[in-house]
């Protein structure tokens, strides 16, 4: 077998070229309300009107290779590319080792897990099952695995270079972010995406019965941040009480798990905050907070 | 590359392990198991595989009975929390609770807790310990930790990616100790998916084999307790000097033809811990035993070892236990560092015919004499992950 060709010896930047610190290029928000913040509500509790659940469509991508694609993993490719878009960033620009790639998702597995038990269930009595029709193939149980969102994303856009995915809420949003600032600081990468993808509505019924753990209105979301050198340092650490950021994201979105402190970060942005801003998250009793001071 | 900056990583020390396993419920129990030539692998008994081509695995069969998870029923908080009794019965963890990081990696989760929500009678409780973190979470509730509790969801490569985690945690002085490693059960779920997937073998699991037919699932916990270098607790297993985690962006569920994201991940970790790859004196290979796992996987190493390829061991052990999966990086971390201390490394079970297109130097048939201090372990994964640690053994 021949080896690869254009193996990267290891993505660092030179010296001439490296800063102290990181900034936030840009950031994206798709939400069951819609494209943007400005699609946010001014209260998503009073929005939703007792819908327990703000759901986000399935994006209509094109390609082959997208046919067994679950609707999480396409909802990943989509903040992505809008972000590109919106950024005006090429794909060229972050295909391959230089762009770290960082994913979160609270629940978004929660679809494709469920689909596969309950085809599980759909075996025929004698077999322990329950004989229903079956709902998810041979073919859907790698996209039951977290990381498969994430990896669609990969291959999608070429991102080849440093990975990490944490599972949990807003609070695993914080670290992916302190990990990407970590990243970039090293050296390690150019630029640094930080996704999150949550989605909700396959499997309802368990929400429903989980009322104590989220809070309400549930809405799908995607949002995603690249992050870039830049002049601030980071402060990473556990603030007792949110932000008020952190706070404008849950009245104006609802419950959004991981994606909350991007939104946060994005409301941030559309106050004119470029520089110096802090986003915190709480996930399980545990808040987490990342300055741009 | 021309005006690179790249310091060295600071190393992390390795105080102490715990874990369970197929073979018991220590450390000590899983190192006599590899050295002995064991076999873990076993008929599964717990769930139902009748339905199934391949119903064996490396089954936990016994665990011990432990106050801390006497109300506990999902099974990988209990893998998790018996490795934890076998990691305190070694080290204490002396530091302010909020300066305690747990950092985990899984495949799974506690999602056969989900096939328990949504079976007749299913409880709400019974869901959201199906959330793929609600292990970790237990686990800090029970060492009284009270920092960054964090669940890497890289799939079989995430324990690596874990204990990569946890010393960054460290190296940027956010914490003071990090209890990591990794975790996965045996359920129904993954027997099923993996089944279905035609991966397993219904032969024995002989990796880098030239009759090897596939992989088989077991089920395990690791825990490594993590300090700076300059802590009070001098080193007693070794240290951590580099990890890497590179993406393939090739496939969801197979590795990249040419392993390019496995030799990013490798050619990272070692740049991390300022080494070449003419220190590497052992590799604790991924090793399933796949047809194709195993061929990129032997590419890879030899690309990167170049000529000291023929003469660096090489090792998997998922032939003892199978692919523990989240647990599997932990464990062969681990593996690694008591190779160093007690001068052997374990051979690879079911390695009896080394295919040629995996030419490295295997440990075949018994373990060897050898005392290696720097050694690499090697980690794939769903959704393209790969990961590499850089660990560095002491003496006794």
């Amino acid at each position: 077998m021949s080896g690869p060709a254009e193996l990267p010896a290891a993505p660092v930047v030179s010296g001439a070229r490296r800063l102290a610190g990181t900034a936030v290029e840009a950031v994206t928000v798709l939400t069951g309300w819609g494209e943007g913040v400005q699609a946010l509500p001014a209260d998503a509790a009073r929005a939703a009107a007792g819908r327990a659940i703000i759901p986000l469509g399935r994006p209509a991508l094109e390609g082959e290779r997208f046919r067994r694609a679950t609707r999480e993993c396409l909802l990943g490719v989509a903040a992505v590319e809008a972000l590109l878009r919106e950024s005006r960033v090429s794909r060229d620009a972050v295909r391959g080792s230089a762009t770290a790639l960082l994913f979160v998702t609270g629940g978004a597995y929660g679809a494709s897990n469920y689909a596969w038990v309950a085809a599980d269930a759909a075996r025929p009595a004698e077999l322990g099952g329950k004989g229903r029709a079956a709902v998810a193939g041979t073919l859907h149980f790698p996209y039951t695995a977290p990381s498969v969102m994430s990896g669609e994303v990969a291959i999608e856009f070429g991102l080849t270079g440093p990975y990490g995915i944490l599972i949990g809420g807003a609070a695993a949003t914080i670290d992916a972010l302190w990990q990407a600032t970590r990243l970039l600081e090293a050296g390690r990468c150019e630029r640094a995406l930080v996704l999150a993808v949550e989605t909700f509505e396959d499997c309802a019924e368990l929400y429903a019965r989980g009322r104590w753990l989220v809070g309400r209105p549930l809405v799908e979301a995607a949002a995603c941040a690249l992050l870039v050198p830049g002049a601030r340092r980071t402060r990473y650490d556990a603030p007792r009480a949110g932000s008020a950021l952190e706070a404008r994201a849950r009245t104006r979105a609802g419950e959004t798990l991981a994606c909350a402190p991007l939104i946060a970060l994005a409301l941030g942005r559309e106050d004119g905050a470029t520089g110096s801003i802090g986003v915190t998250g709480e996930w399980r009793g545990r808040r987490a907070g990342l300055y741009w001071d | 590359m021309p005006g690179a900056t790249r310091l060295r990583a600071e190393p992390v020390s390795l105080v102490a392990a715990g874990a369970v396993t197929p073979f018991g419920a220590d450390v000590d129990a899983f190192w006599s198991g590899l050295v002995t030539g064991s076999d873990g692998i076993s008929a599964i008994e717990r769930f139902p595989v009748d339905d199934l081509r391949v119903g064996r695995g490396g089954e936990i069969k016994k665990l011990r009975a432990l106050p801390a998870a006497r109300r506990v029923r999902c099974r990988a908080t209990q893998l998790l929390l018996a490795a934890a009794e076998d990691l305190l019965a070694r080290a204490a963890i002396s530091a302010e609770p909020e300066r305690i990081a747990v950092v985990l990696g899984t495949a799974l989760g506690g999602v056969e807790q989900l096939e328990r929500a949504m079976a007749p009678g299913g409880r709400a409780r019974h869901a959201a310990e199906a959330l793929y973190d609600s292990p970790a979470h237990a686990l800090a509730r029970r060492l009284g930790a009270r920092g960054p509790v964090m669940t890497v969801g890289a799939a079989c490569a995430a324990g690596a990616t874990a204990l990569g985690t946890g010393a960054d945690l460290l190296r940027a002085d956010v914490v003071d100790v990090v209890v990591a490693g990794g975790y996965d059960a045996l359920c129904r779920f993954v027997m099923r998916g993996f089944d279905a997937l035609r991966s397993l073998t219904r032969e024995r699991v002989r990796p880098f084999d030239k009759r090897r037919s596939g992989l088989l699932l077991g089920e395990a916990a690791g825990l490594v307790l993590m300090t700076r270098e300059d802590a009070p607790a001098a080193p007693r297993l070794g240290r951590l000097l580099g990890h890497a985690s590179a993406s393939d962006g090739s496939h969801v569920a197979a590795p990249d033809a040419n392993g390019r994201g496995l030799e990013l991940a490798v050619r990272w970790a070692l740049d991390e811990a300022g080494l070449t790859p003419d220190d590497v004196e052992f590799v604790s290979a991924h090793g399933t035993g796949t047809l194709v796992n195993d061929r990129i996987e032997a590419d890879v190493l030899r690309r990167v070892l170049g000529a000291r390829a023929a003469a660096v061991p090489v090792n998997s052990i998922k032939g003892s236990i199978g692919h523990t999966m989240g647990a599997a990086a932990a464990l062969e971390a681990v593996m690694c560092l008591m190779a160093g201390r007690e001068g052997v490394v374990p051979q690879t079970l079911g390695l009896e015919e080394p295919d040629p297109v995996c030419a490295l130097d295997h440990v075949i048939g018994s373990p060897r004499a050898a005392r290696p201090r720097i050694s690499l372990s090697t980690s794939l994964g769903f959704g393209g992950c790969n990961a590499a640690l850089v660990l560095e053994a002491v003496d006794r």
